[in-house]
C-alpha cells in the first residue's frame, strides 16, 4: 500500500473533517428506519385516504404508522383526554388551527415545527415551506412557534341543482338575495321538491353561516372588537340564513350537519346548499349529481357587492408529548409533499401547496369533468377571498360559535326575533371576551 | 375451628387485589372530586377554588335545564320499563314452546352496543328519508320530527331507551317469578283470586324485591344516559335534549372547562349513588 506524503496526509486529514459534518447534516428519509408513529385522525376525506397510502411512507421510511380515525366529536374526547394527562401515546393529530389553535398553543400542547423546518438534517431539501398559501401559514403560526403543517384548504360552497332550476325556469343565483327567492320559486313550480338544506346543529352552523352576515356586509364584531352580531347588517345575515332553514329546510333540520346535508343533497332531495367543499367527492359519488349540479362561491350580496367565504384548512401538528417527534416529523413532511397532495386531489382533497394546484396534474383532472373544473375555480377563489374569523374575538372559539349557532336556532323554532336572538348572543359572547 | 384459622391467614392474600380495586375506584373519583373544586384551564396545573364550580352551577340555568331532563328522562324510561318489562316477564313465564329461543329473541336489543342502536335511530327516525314516517303515512297518519322536535325529543329518547333494555327487565322479571313458591298462588286459587286480584296481591308483592333489583339496575344506567343522546342529537334541539352527562360532556370536551365538568358530574354522582341507596332501602322494606 503506498503510504501517503505529508501533503498528502494533511489533504484526506482535511477532507474527513470536511466530509464528516456533511454527511451527518445531509437529510435522509430513512434516518428513523424501525420506529413507529401513531397517528390521530378525524374522520375526513384526507384521512380515509392516507389510511390507503400509509404503506407507502413506511416503504419510503422504514417507518411504521398506526393510524386511529375517530367522528369528530370522538377525536376531540379522546385528544384532548390523552394531552391533558400528558400521553406520549400519540406522536401526530389532525387539528383545526383557525378553531382551537389558540387554547392548544397556550397549553403547550403542540410541538414546535420551526426548529425541525431549518435543520437541513432533518428537512428534505425540497420541502419549500413557502409553497403553502401564505394565510395558510398564518393561521398555524403563534409567535415565532409554527405548530402545524396544512393538509388541505376548504370552506362552504354553494351547491345547486342545475336541471331543476331549467325545469322551473329559474335563473342561476347571482346575488345572495336570489337564493330565498330562487327557494320560494322552486317550492311554487314544485312542492314536493325541497328547496334547501343547511346546517342546523349550533356549533356547527356558523361555518355555513358566516357568509351570509359578510355578504350582507355585517360581521361578527364591532370596530372595538366587542361582538356585532347585532348590527343591522349581521341580524339581516343571520335572518336569512334562519328563515332559509325555517320556511324551506327539511323537518329536523336543527338537528342536521354536514352528513345529513350532503345525504339529502346526493339523494337530490334538495335543490340548494352551503355546504363544505370537502364533500365535494361524496356529493358526486350519488348517481347524476356530477352532471346536474352547479357550484361556486355563495353570491355576494346585491347592493354590498361583498364575497367573503369562509376558508379553512386542517393541519397535522406533533404532540409536545412525543418522543418520536423525528419520525413524526418525517411524516409530516411526506404526508404534505407534492408528490402526496397531488395524489390526494383524486380523492378530492383541496391541496393546500400552491405548486400543486396549480399544476398540470390538478389542471388535468379538474378538466375531465366540468363541474370539477368548477369546483377547484371556488377553491380558488376561497383561498384569494376568504377568512378563518367566523366568531366575534375571543380565545374561546368553540363555546363562541355555539353561542351563534343559538341565536339562529332561537329564531327558527320562534323563541326570538332575530334581533333579540343576536342581542342575547352578543351579550353571551361578551363574557368570553 | 381449624378450617377458620386456616382461612384467617390466608384473608390477607386478598389484599393486593382488594387494595388495587379499591384504588382504581377511589383514584378517578377522588381525581374528579379534586377536578370539580379546582379552575382547570388546559395545559396547566389545576388551580383550588373551592366551591366556585358549584355556585356557578347552581346559578347555571342549563344545569337546571340538565337536571329536568335527566329526571324526566329517568321517570319516563323506569316507568316504562318496569310496567312493560313486568308484563313481558309474566308473559314469558308461561310461555313453554321454544322457551330458548323467545329468550335469545329478547335478548338481541340490550346486546346491541348503543352506537348501533344510535345509529338505526337516526335512519329510521330522520323526518326526511326515515322509514318510520314512510310507515306512519302509509297507515294515513301524519308524520312526526321525532327527535327534531323539542317536544318530543326526549319522549323518543325515552322509547329507545325503553325499546332496547325492556326486554332486560323482562328476563328479570321472568327470574324471579319462576323462582317464587308455587303453593302460594295455588292457595290463592283455590280461595277464589281472580286473576286481577292474584296480580295485584300475590304476584306483585312477591316480585316487588325483585323489581327493585330490576330498578337499581336500570336506574344507574338511565342516569348516566349518554351515547345514543349523543349520537342522535348531539343535546338538540336547542338544548331541549342536553341532559346532565351532555352537559358535562360539551364542558369538559369542546368547551375545555374541565373542573366546572367536573362538578357536573360528581353531582351527577350523587344523585346516582343517592337514588341506588334508597331503592336499597326500599328493598329492606318489601324483603319476605
Amino acid at each position: 500500500m503506498r503510504r501517503l506524503g505529508p501533503v498528502g496526509g494533511a489533504l484526506f486529514a482535511a477532507a474527513l473533517a470536511c466530509s464528516a459534518p456533511a454527511a451527518s447534516q445531509g437529510f435522509n428519509w430513512r434516518a428513523q428506519d424501525g420506529q413507529t408513529v401513531n397517528l390521530m385522525f378525524n374522520n375526513h376525506p384526507w384521512s380515509q385516504a392516507m389510511r390507503d397510502m400509509v404503506a407507502e411512507f413506511t416503504a419510503k421510511t422504514g417507518i411504521r404508522a398506526r393510524i386511529e380515525i375517530f367522528n369528530e366529536e370522538q377525536f376531540r374526547a379522546r385528544l384532548t383526554t390523552l394531552m391533558q394527562g400528558r400521553s406520549a401515546d400519540m406522536d401526530v393529530f389532525m387539528t383545526l388551527t383557525s378553531r382551537e389553535g389558540a387554547v392548544f398553543h397556550r397549553a403547550g400542547w403542540y410541538a414546535d415545527l420551526a426548529p425541525m423546518m431549518a435543520d437541513k438534517a432533518l428537512t428534505t431539501p425540497d420541502f419549500n415551506y413557502e409553497d403553502f398559501g401564505a394565510s395558510i401559514r398564518q393561521a398555524s403560526t403563534f409567535g415565532q412557534q409554527v405548530v402545524a403543517l396544512p393538509i388541505n384548504q376548504e370552506g362552504p360552497l354553494f351547491y345547486w341543482r342545475k336541471d331543476i332550476f331549467e325545469r322551473c325556469k329559474i335563473a342561476e343565483p347571482n346575488a345572495l338575495e336570489d337564493i330565498p327567492a330562487a327557494a320560494a320559486a322552486i317550492k311554487t313550480c314544485d312542492s314536493s321538491q325541497g328547496a334547501w338544506a343547511a346546517r342546523g346543529i349550533r356549533g356547527v352552523t356558523p361555518y355555513a353561516l358566516a357568509a351570509f352576515i359578510y355578504n350582507l356586509g355585517g360581521s361578527f364584531a364591532m370596530p372595538d372588537g366587542k361582538p356585532g352580531l347585532s348590527q343591522p347588517n349581521s341580524v339581516r345575515g343571520l335572518e336569512m340564513y334562519s328563515n332559509l332553514l325555517k320556511d324551506f329546510g327539511p323537518p329536523g333540520a336543527l338537528n342536521h350537519t354536514f352528513t345529513q346535508v350532503i345525504e339529502l343533497l346526493g339523494q337530490g332531495r334538495v335543490a340548494m346548499t352551503h355546504e363544505s367543499s370537502n364533500e365535494f367527492a361524496n356529493i358526486v359519488r350519488f348517481p347524476n349529481r356530477a352532471q346536474d349540479l352547479g357550484v361556486k362561491v355563495l353570491p355576494p350580496g346585491r347592493d354590498t357587492k361583498i364575497s367573503k367565504p369562509v376558508a379553512i384548512g386542517w393541519t397535522l401538528a406533533i404532540s409536545a408529548n412525543s418522543r418520536r417527534q423525528q419520525a413524526a416529523w418525517l411524516f409530516l413532511q411526506w404526508a404534505t409533499s407534492r408528490e402526496v397532495q397531488a395524489k390526494l386531489v383524486q380523492a378530492g382533497v383541496a391541496p393546500p401547496r400552491a405548486s400543486v394546484f396549480e399544476g398540470e396534474e390538478f389542471n388535468a383532472w379538474a378538466k375531465e369533468v366540468p363541474i370539477r373544473r368548477a369546483w377547484a375555480d371556488a377553491l380558488i377563489e376561497i383561498g384569494r377571498t376568504g377568512t378563518g374569523v367566523y366568531q366575534s374575538p375571543t380565545d374561546r372559539v368553540p363555546e363562541a360559535r355555539d353561542i351563534i349557532g343559538g341565536a339562529m336556532q332561537a329564531i327558527v323554532q320562534g323563541r326570538a326575533t332575530p334581533i333579540d336572538a343576536a342581542r342575547a348572543a352578543d351579550a353571551e359572547l361578551a363574557k368570553l371576551q | 375451628m381449624a378450617r377458620s384459622r386456616i382461612s384467617n391467614s390466608f384473608r390477607w392474600m386478598a389484599a393486593p387485589a382488594l387494595i388495587f380495586a379499591g384504588s382504581m375506584i377511589a383514584f378517578p373519583f377522588g381525581y374528579a372530586i379534586w377536578l370539580s373544586l379546582s379552575d382547570v384551564q388546559l395545559g396547566s396545573e389545576p388551580r383550588f377554588i373551592g366551591f366556585g364550580n358549584f355556585r356557578r352551577m347552581f346559578a347555571d340555568e342549563e344545569f337546571w335545564n340538565g337536571l329536568r331532563l335527566t329526571l324526566l328522562l329517568y321517570v319516563v324510561s323506569l316507568s316504562l320499563q318496569l310496567v312493560l318489562g313486568t308484563w313481558l316477564g309474566l308473559l314469558l313465564a308461561r310461555f313453554q314452546s321454544a322457551r330458548g329461543l323467545v329468550r335469545t329473541v329478547m335478548v338481541s336489543p340490550f346486546m346491541l352496543p348503543p352506537v348501533v342502536v344510535g345509529m338505526m335511530a337516526i335512519v329510521i327516525l330522520d323526518p326526511s328519508f326515515g322509514v318510520a314516517n314512510w310507515l306512519l303515512a302509509k297507515v294515513g297518519l301524519p308524520p312526526a320530527l321525532w327527535l327534531s322536535d323539542p317536544n318530543t325529543v326526549m319522549l323518543t329518547i325515552a322509547g329507545l331507551d325503553t325499546w332496547q333494555w325492556t326486554p332486560f327487565v323482562a328476563l328479570i322479571v321472568m327470574g324471579g317469578y319462576l323462582s317464587l313458591p308455587h303453593d302460594v298462588f295455588e292457595a290463592a286459587e283455590m280461595d277464589g283470586a281472580s286473576g286481577w286480584t292474584r296480580l295485584r296481591f300475590v304476584t306483585l308483592p312477591l316480585l316487588a324485591p325483585t323489581l327493585i333489583t330490576a330498578a337499581v339496575l336500570r336506574s344507574v344506567d338511565v342516569l348516566r344516559f349518554f351515547d345514543i343522546i349523543y349520537l342522535t342529537t348531539q343535546g338538540g334541539p336547542g338544548t331541549a335534549s342536553t341532559t346532565l352527562n351532555i352537559l358535562a360532556y360539551r364542558r369538559g370536551f369542546e368547551f375545555f372547562e374541565l373542573g366546572y365538568a367536573s362538578a357536573i358530574m360528581v353531582t351527577l354522582s350523587a344523585i346516582v349513588f343517592g337514588t341506588v341507596l334508597l331503592f336499597a332501602r326500599l328493598r329492606k322494606a318489601v324483603a319476605w
